[in-house]
C-alpha cells in the first residue's frame, strides 16, 4: 500500500462533509474514486495533500508509505509535494499563471525543488514537454496561446517532472471535450506504465473509469458507498447508487459492461 | 404582416416541391488573422421536427456556426433560409420577426441566466419582446405569473423557483430555466450549443430525456451541436461531423456503426 | 442582497459579523452626539449663525455658548452644524452629478464598443490627467471663487471614474451569454442596458461613491480652506478652520472643533464605504 486512509472524515463547522472514508492505493495502480458533484471527493483529494481550506478540518488517518500526513507540518508537506504526491487539477487555465510563459513555470518549479544550473533546467523543461507530447518551442508561448488540451498536457508534464510516487488527478479531463479528453487521458495512462507512479483519479466520467482504472470506488454524499474490482463494479454494481450512476452515464449502445469479454 | 409578405415572396428562395425548415447553404467564415475559415462553406438542411445532430471537437468551428446561424455574428458569405426567408442578410429590423422562430440554449446555464435578476425575469424577455400578442398553441398567456408556471412545469421545475435567483438553483436547474425560456415562445427550431457539458452525469441523462420528450410534445426542430457523441446519438435521427471547418461525414444517427463511416468518425466512436 | 456563504469559502462567524456590528455601534453614537447637539442648538439656543457680536468674541464655553465663540462673537456650535449640513450636503450634490453623468456614459462605451468606446477612453484619460486641486483652482480663475464652481470642479473630475469604474463591469458583462440571448431575443439596446446591465453596477458604485464621499469632504473643505469654496458668512468647516487661523494661539478649540468635525465624518463615510463593500461582498459572488 502507497497510501491507506482510514476513518477519515472532514467536517466544516458541524457539517460533515467526508463521513468516516477508508480505501487504499497500492504502488502502480490506478485508482479512481466516482460520485458527482457535491459527493465531497475532491475534498478528500485535497485532504491527502494537506490542501483544504483552513476553515476545514479533517481527522482519521492518511498513511502515505510510512507517515501519517495529517500529523505532519506544513514544511514537511512542501517537500514532499512534487516528489511523494503530485496533483492535476481540473481548471487547467489556474494552473499558470497568464503572464509568464509556459517556459518560466518549468523553470521555477525546477528551481524550487533544486535544481540550480539553468541550462539543465532548461534542458528538462523541453524534455518534460516532449515527454507530453508536446513541443519544446511551446516554452516561449504563453497560457493563452495555448489550447486547453495543450495546457493540460503541459500541467501533466510539471507534475510528473520529479516522478512523483502517487499523482492525484482531480477531474482532470472534466472541462475538456471528449477527444482532448482522450487524448489526455492516453498520455496518464503511457505515463503511469513508464513510471510505475500510482494514480488517484477523480471523476464522474464511466468511459475513463472502464479503459483505465484497475479498482474503484463510488462516493454519494461524503461516504463511499461501494468499492472494488473495475470489473465487478460495473458488470454487479451492488449499491442502488452504483446502478444509477451507471445508467446515468452517455454511452453509445445499450449498455456500459467493464469490458471483460474484450478482454479475453 | 408587411414581413411576412415578404418572407413568402422575396425572390431567390429555393423552390421545390417539399422545403425543409432550415436549410444552409454554403456558409463560411473567417476570423480576421485566422489561417483557415472557422466555418468552411457549410451547407445542411433541418426537416420540420427532427433532431439534427452536430459532433465535432472544441475549435472545430461548431460554436462558430451557432452564432452564425443565430446572428450573433454575421457570416462572410452564404446564406440561412429560415422557413423560406433568406435571414443571412436581413437588417436588425427584420430580422426581429424571424427571432422568434429560432432560439438558443448555450453550454453554461450561470452565464446564459443574469445572476442579478428572478428567474422570472429572465424567462419573460421572449415572451414580452417577440410574441407581440399572437396566441400560442400549447402555452396560454393569461398573466405573466399562469404563464411562467406552465413553462417551469413543462421543464419538470417548481413554480416556486421564479422568484428566485439563478445562483439558488443547481446546475441542472438553471439549464431547465435556459431550456423552458428557449420553448416558451414556441419557435420552430432550437439551437443547443453543448446544452449538457456543464452538468453532471445524472442531469446530464435527466436533460436530454427531457429535451426529447419537448421535442414531440410541442413539435419542435433541433440542432444539437456537441463533442459528446453518445449524447448526440441518443437524441438525433440524423448527425453531422465537423472537423476543421468543414462537415466530413453525415448520416442517419441508425447508421452510426456502419463500415462506411468516414475514419474520423470512427475515431470519434473508438474513444466512447 | 442575498448571498449563499459556501462552507468552503468562509467562516461566516468568525469574519463577518463583528467589525460591522463595531462600526455600526461607533456610526449609532456619534449620530445621537450630534442629534442631540442639534436639538440643543436649535430648539433651545436658537442662535443665529451670521449675527456678529463684537462684545462676545471669543468667549469661552458656557451653557449659552457650548463650543465658546468665534472672532465675530458667532456662536460655534450653531456654525459647525450648519457647516456640517453644508459640507455634507455639496458633497452629495457633487457625488450625486458625477454619478449621473458618469454611470450612463460608462455604460453606454462599454456596451457600445467601437468607436463611442475609443472616444471614450480618450475624453476620460484627458480629464484624469487634471488633478481636482488644479481643476478647481483654475475654475474659480475662471468663473470666480464660489461653492458653486467648487461642486462643478469636483463633478469634471469625479465622474470620470465612476465611469470609467462602470465601463469595465459592462465590458466584462456585455460579453456573457445571457447577454447574447437578451439580443437575440430582440431586446433592444437601450432595455438591455436597463434591465441587465444596470443591476450589476449598483453594489460596485455604491461602494465606490461611499468611499469617495469622505474625499469629497475633505477637497471641499480644503479648498473652502484656502478661500476657493465656500464664501463668508456661509458657516463651512473649511471656511471655519481658515478664520480660526490668527487665534489659534490663543483659542486653538476655534481651530479643533472644525477639524475634529471633518476627521470624524470622513472617518464615517470610509466606514460605511467598508460596510457596504462587506455587505455587497464584490468579490464574493459564488459561482458554485
Amino acid at each position: 500500500m502507497i497510501l491507506s486512509i482510514e476513518e477519515l472524515s472532514i467536517t466544516a463547522h458541524r457539517r460533515t462533509l467526508v463521513d468516516h472514508v477508508s480505501f487504499a492505493i497500492r504502488a502502480g495502480e490506478f485508482m479512481a474514486l466516482v460520485g458527482q458533484s457535491g459527493s465531497g471527493k475532491s475534498l478528500l483529494s485535497q485532504a491527502i495533500g494537506q490542501l483544504l481550506p483552513s476553515n476545514l478540518k479533517a481527522t482519521g488517518t492518511i498513511q502515505f508509505e510510512e507517515s501519517n500526513l495529517l500529523e505532519r507540518t506544513p514544511k514537511e508537506m512542501r517537500s514532499l509535494r512534487g516528489t511523494g504526491i503530485s496533483y492535476i487539477f481540473q481548471d487547467y487555465q489556474g494552473a499558470f499563471t497568464p503572464f509568464r510563459s509556459i517556459g518560466a513555470h518549468f523553470d521555477e518549479y525546477q528551481k524550487v525543488h533544486g535544481e540550480k544550473s539553468s541550462t539543465v533546467r532548461k534542458v528538462k523543461a523541453a524534455e518534460a514537454l516532449e515527454s507530453v507530447g508536446l513541443d519544446a518551442s511551446l516554452l516561449r508561448r504563453y497560457p493563452f496561446q495555448l489550447s486547453g488540451g495543450q495546457l493540460q498536457r503541459a500541467a501533466i508534464a510539471t507534475s510528473l517532472m520529479l516522478s512523483p510516487r502517487l499523482l492525484i488527478a482531480d477531474e482532470a479531463t472534466t472541462a475538456l471535450d471528449s477527444v482532448s479528453g482522450h487524448r489526455v487521458m492516453e498520455l496518464l495512462a503511457a505515463k503511469q506504465k513508464e513510471t510505475g507512479c500510482a494514480i488517484l483519479f477523480i471523476t464522474h466520467d464511466w468511459r475513463h473509469v472502464r479503459r483505465y482504472a484497475h479498482r474503484l470506488s463510488v462516493m454519494q454524499e461524503g461516504k463511499i458507498v461501494e468499492s472494488g474490482g473495475k470489473h465487478r463494479i460495473l458488470d454487479h454494481p451492488r449499491h442502488e447508487y452504483t446502478r444509477k450512476l451507471i445508467e446515468a452515464a452517455p454511452i453509445l449502445g445499450r449498455s456500459l459492461n467493464s469490458g471483460l469479454e474484450d478482454e479475453s | 404582416m408587411n414581413n411576412d409578405y415578404q418572407a413568402k415572396h422575396s425572390g431567390g428562395a429555393p423552390i421545390g416541391e417539399e422545403q425543409p425548415l432550415l436549410r444552409v447553404q454554403q456558409l463560411s467564415r473567417t476570423y480576421t488573422g485566422a489561417k483557415r475559415p472557422a466555418v468552411d462553406n457549410i451547407s445542411f438542411d433541418l426537416e420540420r421536427g427532427e433532431c439534427l445532430g452536430l459532433v465535432g471537437e472544441s475549435g472545430c468551428g461548431k460554436s462558430t456556426l451557432s452564432r452564425c446561424l443565430m446572428r450573433i455574428e454575421d457570416a462572410d458569405s452564404g446564406s440561412i433560409w429560415l422557413d423560406g426567408q433568406d435571414i443571412a442578410r436581413l437588417n436588425a429590423r427584420k430580422l426581429k420577426a424571424y427571432r422568434r422562430r429560432i432560439q438558443i440554449v448555450f453550454q453554461n446555464p450561470s452565464a446564459s441566466l443574469n445572476p442579478k435578476l428572478k428567474i422570472a425575469d429572465s424567462l419573460i424577455d421572449p415572451y414580452e419582446q417577440l410574441v407581440n400578442g399572437t396566441p400560442l398553441q400549447h402555452f396560454t398567456y393569461t398573466s405573466r405569473e399562469a404563464y411562467l408556471r406552465q413553462l417551469l412545469e413543462a421543464v419538470e421545475l417548481p413554480a416556486e423557483l421564479m422568484n428566485r435567483y439563478p445562483h439558488e438553483l443547481s446546475g441542472g436547474q438553471r439549464q431547465r430555466v435556459t431550456i423552458a425560456r428557449a420553448i416558451g415562445i414556441e419557435p420552430d427550431v432550437i439551437l443547443f450549443d453543448e446544452p449538457t457539458a456543464s452538468l453532471d452525469v445524472i442531469s446530464q441523462g435527466a436533460v436530454l430525456d427531457l429535451l426529447a420528450t419537448l421535442r414531440t410534445s410541442l413539435g419542435l426542430s433541433y440542432l444539437f451541436i456537441s463533442h459528446d457523441l453518445a449524447a448526440v446519438h441518443r437524441i438525433s435521427q440524423h448527425m453531422m461531423v465537423m472537423r476543421e471547418g468543414k462537415i466530413v461525414d453525415r448520416f442517419a444517427a441508425s447508421a452510426l456503426m456502419s463500415e462506411t463511416r468516414h475514419p474520423y468518425t470512427k475515431e470519434l466512436i473508438s474513444i466512447f | 442582497m442575498k448571498s449563499t456563504v459556501s462552507v468552503e469559502t468562509s467562516d461566516p462567524h468568525k469574519r463577518k459579523w463583528h467589525k460591522p456590528r463595531a462600526q455600526a455601534i461607533i456610526a449609532i453614537l456619534f449620530a445621537l452626539f450630534v442629534l442631540t447637539a442639534s436639538f440643543y442648538a436649535f430648539v433651545i439656543l436658537k442662535h443665529d449663525p451670521s449675527l456678529t457680536d463684537l462684545r462676545g468674541r471669543l468667549l469661552g464655553a458656557s451653557a449659552e455658548h457650548p463650543f465658546g465663540t468665534d472672532h465675530l462673537g458667532r456662536d460655534v456650535l450653531t456654525r459647525l452644524l450648519l457647516g456640517g449640513v453644508q459640507t455634507l450636503g455639496y458633497s452629495l450634490l457633487a457625488l450625486g452629478v458625477a454619478l449621473l453623468i458618469g454611470i450612463p456614459l460608462g455604460i453606454i462605451a462599454g456596451y457600445k464598443r467601437g468607436w463611442v468606446d475609443r472616444l471614450f477612453v480618450r475624453v476620460a484619460d484627458g480629464f484624469l490627467a487634471f488633478p481636482d486641486t488644479i481643476v478647481a483652482i483654475v475654475l474659480s480663475g475662471l468663473l470666480g471663487a464660489g461653492i458653486g464652481n467648487l461642486v462643478l470642479a469636483i463633478v469634471i473630475v469625479k465622474w470620470v471614474s465612476y465611469a470609467r469604474l462602470v465601463r469595465s463591469i459592462v465590458l466584462s458583462e456585455s460579453q456573457k451569454e445571457y447577454i447574447l440571448i437578451a439580443r437575440t431575443n430582440g431586446l433592444s439596446d437601450a432595455r438591455i442596458m436597463r434591465k441587465h446591465l444596470l443591476p450589476h453596477i449598483a453594489g460596485h458604485v455604491l461602494v465606490l461613491a461611499s468611499l469617495d464621499l469622505g474625499k469629497i469632504i475633505l477637497l471641499i473643505s480644503s479648498l473652502s480652506y484656502i478661500g476657493l469654496g465656500a464664501q463668508p458668512p456661509t458657516p463651512e468647516w473649511g471656511a471655519m478652520l481658515n478664520d480660526s487661523r490668527p487665534y489659534f494661539q490663543s483659542r486653538p478649540e476655534l481651530m479643533i472643533y472644525p477639524g475634529l468635525a471633518i476627521v470624524c465624518v470622513v472617518l464615517l463615510a470610509n466606514m460605511l464605504g467598508d460596510t457596504l463593500r462587506d455587505l455587497f461582498d464584490v468579490k464574493k459572488e459564488v459561482q458554485p
